[in-house]
């Protein structure tokens, strides 16, 4: 046995520079957030420009909080803790700082790429293929690493902490690689595989489980780490934490469909989604319940500390979210939460609650002990602290409110047996005051954040950094001998690989279980006859659509309430939905339901309606659209679109992609013409992209009426 | 089609029985091996973070 005692040092550069990038892109994303809040109250700041209309900066602001502020602050405390937790510091410098720089230029593709409407408008994952491709490299240079640094550890069992930053790694390459299966067009356009409802499920298991392995099991992790430190205590209970991490690796995975609850997914998966979530009740609650018994003994120190509360209210953010979750499960509940601005505010309980405030707790933690100094200012913390904890309040519970006004708004029925509120707009500007106020917290969330820039800052200026830092450990011992009466776990905790596999194996059998039975749905969606595909304008109209964002106000989706049918029209089925790519469904009505509005208004409305919305509907906060009507449409890809299309079993004609540009034409001199004859004297009127866009609009949901005939499609 | 769909669910049946069955011998495992694991092991483990140069 070498029991000799080495010398080594962790490094720090890493750890701050994945902290600056934290807060940078924090402020960015939180900033653009309170843009868009804002824009809901006053659409006037949409400055009618297509790079800054709420469609295009709404992924930008997902996107921005959820790989850029968390993500850096995931890698943040992965690099602080793995190497003083395995006593090594990391495998590779290399890999290190190729993982900082490739996914600081991955946000800054994305910040560039969003903006110019660049997106495939699947939710968390709106990035384009090469994007995507990158995201795939720079991910596994950061898996390499850690996996290399566990491999050279000179600790013998790996902390809990490690587990979940190894099972956050496995599942999110995973699902990285499963969702963004595409055949590209151009170098900035592609079609997915999959379609309509297969499209919905693989997109909401991924979705789903991008905040399960993204920002929480990752953030579970660095609970255990510095939750710890900072009450200087040991976890609760350690035996907690293994049974936590295996639940809740196993059942995570499983819970994606909750998001497709009453929509065209069959019953059984939806009903899986629904079982599975409750149960992660469980698991979660054992997490939060763990994190917060840490702190027992230690009461009267929250008191005082700023980081421990911090810590608090994030574990207390972590359990309340995981509770509400379930319960958004339950269908009946569903019924009344989906599409409404509920969903919106227990997003950001986790977002603004459990990452940002787990967030701030860890860099005022650690950014003093890197800078070997004390944090500039305490009541400033303090300060930060009280402005994040009222922002949440202030933003969340205006939007619980307005989101179950509204929803009842759409079911109230008349006693005649109308709706009541049958114009949609009336049940928007119900709640734009709910809106106004959940701005003001967003800002009081923005202002705590800024107070703690110049808290970090000053920390930084009085201390001094020290890029690395000196450790000393026995070296591992190479035969570990076992102990008489050794258990399973201890013995796994030792294998780094076989602990891998394991957790790969609990997350496949959930993945597999969700995604097998999604291939044979292919098979079990009843086509329908009159369902068709595309026309060439109505393509180019559909990728107008997806490049300004439509989705995040807009469902294509008519649940089978009677509420939504008297509405909307006939409930959707997913059978219209098999040359969707990508599909539409979205998840949140700020506007009606778009899937049967094919033929509701004429071609002239939606030429108005798309120039300036409050010319036909005084009052909306939809944002204008001016470039449609003066913009040309690049006709120039058609082909190419219809090709790929083809190469993906949408049955257009043979060599139709030489026809396509042709049929283009012909539709849009149609549309052209009857604008012309309801006064719209515009030149080259039939070569705009409005003309595009209302042909799409005009298409949505009427294949249905055509005779309808289902037929089932067993070959 | 519902009909279509209710007749292949049970095709699939199967898919649903055996990840149940898998988790519910694997949680019933792992947590009658957690809680007989040895005490002293588990308390060092807890107090990892917390040891010099962590």
């Amino acid at each position: 046995m070498s029991n000799t005692v080495e010398h080594f040092k962790y490094d720090n550069t890493i750890v701050r520079n994945f902290a600056l990038a934290t807060i940078i892109f924090g402020i960015i994303g939180m900033l653009v957030g309170l843009l868009i809040a804002l824009q809901l109250v006053f659409p006037v700041l949409n400055f009618e420009l297509p790079y800054t209309s709420f469609g295009r900066l709404r992924p930008l602001h997902t996107n921005a909080v959820i790989f850029a502020f968390v993500g850096n602050g995931i890698f943040t405390g992965v690099y602080y803790s793995m190497q003083r937790l395995l006593k090594t510091p990391m495998y590779s410098k290399f890999l290190s700082n190729f993982h900082f720089w490739g996914w600081q230029l991955i946000i800054l593709a994305a910040a560039i790429t969003l903006p110019l409407g660049i997106t495939t408008s699947h939710e968390y994952a709106e990035l384009e293929w090469p994007i995507d491709i990158a995201i795939a490299v720079v991910w596994l240079a950061f898996g390499a690493n850690m996996i290399g640094t566990i491999l050279k550890r000179r600790e013998t069992h790996m902390y809990v902490a490690i587990w979940f930053y190894l099972a956050t790694f496995i599942t999110v390459t995973l699902l990285h690689v499963f969702n963004n299966l595409e055949l590209p067009v151009t170098f900035t356009k592609s079609y997915p595989v999959f379609a309509g409802v297969q499209a919905a499920l693989v997109q909401w298991w991924y979705g789903h489980n991008a905040v399960a392995f993204f920002l929480t099991t990752s953030y579970l992790g660095l609970m255990y780490y510095f939750l710890p430190k900072a009450a200087n205590r040991p976890v609760y209970s350690y035996r907690l934490s293994i049974i936590h991490f295996w639940a809740l690796i196993f059942i995570y995975i499983w819970a994606g469909p909750h998001h497709l609850l009453y929509t065209s997914l069959p019953d059984w998966a939806q009903s899986l989604g629904m079982v599975f979530s409750l149960m992660l009740i469980a698991p979660s609650w054992g997490g939060m319940l763990n994190g917060l018994l840490t702190l027992r003994g230690a009461w009267d120190r929250v008191r005082n500390d700023p980081i421990l509360k911090f810590m608090v209210v994030a574990v207390t953010a972590y359990g309340m979210s995981t509770f509400e979750g379930p319960m958004m499960s339950i269908k009946s509940f569903n019924a009344i939460t989906h599409y409404t601005d509920w969903t919106i505010a227990h997003v950001h309980v986790g977002a603004l609650g459990w990452n940002g405030m787990l967030t701030f707790g860890m860099l005022y933690w650690l950014v003093p002990r890197i800078y070997k100094t004390k944090l500039f200012s305490t009541n400033l913390a303090n300060v930060h602290f009280w402005l994040g904890t009222l922002g949440i309040i202030f933003y969340a519970i205006p939007l619980y409110w307005g989101g179950v006004t509204q929803q009842l708004m759409w079911k109230q029925f008349t006693p005649d047996g109308f709706l009541q509120y049958p114009n949609f707009l009336e049940t928007v500007t119900q709640i734009i005051p709910m809106y106004a106020i959940r701005a003001l917290g967003g800002l009081l969330f923005f202002a705590g954040l800024i107070i703690m820039v110049y808290n970090i800052l000053k920390t930084m200026a009085n201390g001094s950094f020290s890029p690395t830092e000196e450790a000393s450990a026995p070296a591992r011992e190479k035969v570990h001998v076992a102990h008489k009466g050794e258990y399973w776990h201890r013995w796994i905790e030792r294998r780094s690989v076989l602990f891998t596999v394991f957790a790969l194996i609990a997350v496949v059998i959930g993945g597999l279980a969700e995604i097998l039975p999604m291939m044979m749905v292919d098979k079990n969606v009843p086509k329908i006859a009159t369902v068709e595909p595309y026309t060439p304008l109505e393509l180019e109209g559909r990728d107008i659509y997806i490049r300004e964002g439509c989705v995040g106000c807009h469902s294509q989706m008519i649940r089978p309430f009677r509420s939504e049918t008297v509405r909307y029209g006939e409930f959707s089925k997913s059978g219209e939905f098999i040359y969707d790519r990508p599909f539409l469904w979205g998840s949140k009505r700020t506007g009606p339901d778009l899937h049967r509005v094919g033929g509701k208004y004429n071609d002239l409305w939606h030429y108005n309606h798309m120039y300036d919305p409050e010319s036909t509907s005084p009052g909306s906060i939809m944002p204008p659209y001016p470039w449609l009507v003066t913009d040309d449409l690049d006709k120039s890809k058609i082909g190419k679109k219809i090709k790929v299309l083809q190469m993906l079993n949408t049955p257009y004609p043979e060599g139709y992609e030489n026809d396509a540009l042709a049929d283009l034409e012909v539709q849009a001199k149609d549309i052209a013409d009857r604008l012309r004859a309801d006064g719209i004297d515009q030149e080259n009127l039939e070569d705009k992209e409005i003309v595009a866009m209302i042909a799409y609009l005009q298409r949505l949901g009427t294949d249905i009426g055509k005779n309808q005939v289902v037929e089932n499609n067993e070959e | 089609m519902y009909k279509y769909i209710l007749e292949s669910v049970s095709q699939i049946n199967w898919m649903g029985i055996l990840p149940l069955v898998l988790f519910f011998s694997f949680f019933t495992i792992m947590l009658i091996r957690v809680l007989r694991e040895d005490k002293t092991h588990v308390s060092n483990m807890a107090q990892m973070p917390l040891e010099k140069d962590s």
